[in-house]
């Protein structure tokens, strides 16, 4: 019979439909954790809306090339991160690094003098501002920022990140730990100068 | 320290991390210094969670249904 060639064809259809929706909703589902990256990768609020836009549709157009099971929100990051270096970023000159002689003990050190000797972590910790860590990361050369910004906010392994930039995995330590310490003394430079004499 | 909080170290090297802060009070305040700056660092990133709009134009972007 005829209907045998048919029939085939349109139950795939279906499935292929679903399978469709499916992908669409648990990336939509992801959406906030991949804004929570996102709007740290970029400068603003509009860039990082702009890029989300951009990613979900190219996502939403190759779903096909992404591979059930594996992870999807590496995937997103993996098209939201070459969409941003496709936008041409801003080229920012790496900084020179000066030996920081006081290490990871930078924001600590400078922290704990403004504090008068309270050495409390908590409070501490809490003369910086929500804004200050924001402000903070933005100034943070975009290589180095790439990289925390995926470990530290998005919580992704070593190996991910790796994956997602398409670097070496010794690149990521490398780079995550002077980012990590370009934060902290960008954010221990902001606290101090917060604080009236 | 950095390894260490990141969980990547070896079963033999965190021995090593774990031993020492045992016996160094200040390195354990170092330790709990960066824990409380890191779940900061979260929370504050955290406080901006994504516009309505935002996620209003990304379910336009979904396939219509034939």
């Amino acid at each position: 019979m005829s209907e045998t060639t048919r029939e085939p064809d349109a139950r795939q259809i279906a499935t292929e439909a679903r399978d469709r929706v499916r992908f669409e909703e648990e990336a939509l589902a992801l959406s906030d954790q991949v804004y929570r990256v996102a709007r740290h990768l970029v400068g603003s609020r509009e860039e990082a809306e702009d890029l989300m836009q951009e990613t979900y549709a190219r996502a939403f157009r190759s779903w096909r090339s992404f591979q059930p099971g594996t992870n999807l929100r590496a995937w997103l990051l993996r098209i939201l991160t070459n969409l941003n270096i496709d936008r041409g970023r801003r080229q920012q000159r790496t900084p020179d690094m000066q030996p920081l002689e006081e290490g990871d003990y930078f924001l600590y050190n400078k922290l704990e003098a403004a504090a008068d000797g309270d050495t409390d972590e908590e409070r501490v910790v809490e003369r910086l501002s929500q804004n200050d860590v924001v402000s903070a990361l933005s100034e943070v050369p975009h290589d180095f920022r790439d990289v925390v910004v995926l470990v530290d906010i998005g919580d992704f392994t070593y190996a991910d990140a790796a994956q997602i930039l398409d670097i070496p995995i010794g690149t990521v330590m490398s780079r995550l730990h002077r980012g990590r310490r370009i934060l902290k003394q960008t954010m221990a430079d902001q606290a101090v100068e917060g604080e009236v004499a | 320290m950095q390894p260490y909080m990141d969980r990547v170290l070896t079963d033999a090297e965190r021995g090593e991390a774990e031993a020492h802060l045992d016996e160094c009070a200040y390195c354990r305040k170092r330790y709990r210094f960066e824990e409380t700056l890191r779940v900061f660092v979260q929370q504050a990133v955290a406080a901006e969670p994504m516009p309505v709009e935002l996620k209003r134009k990304l379910s336009e972007l979904r396939t219509p249904l034939q």
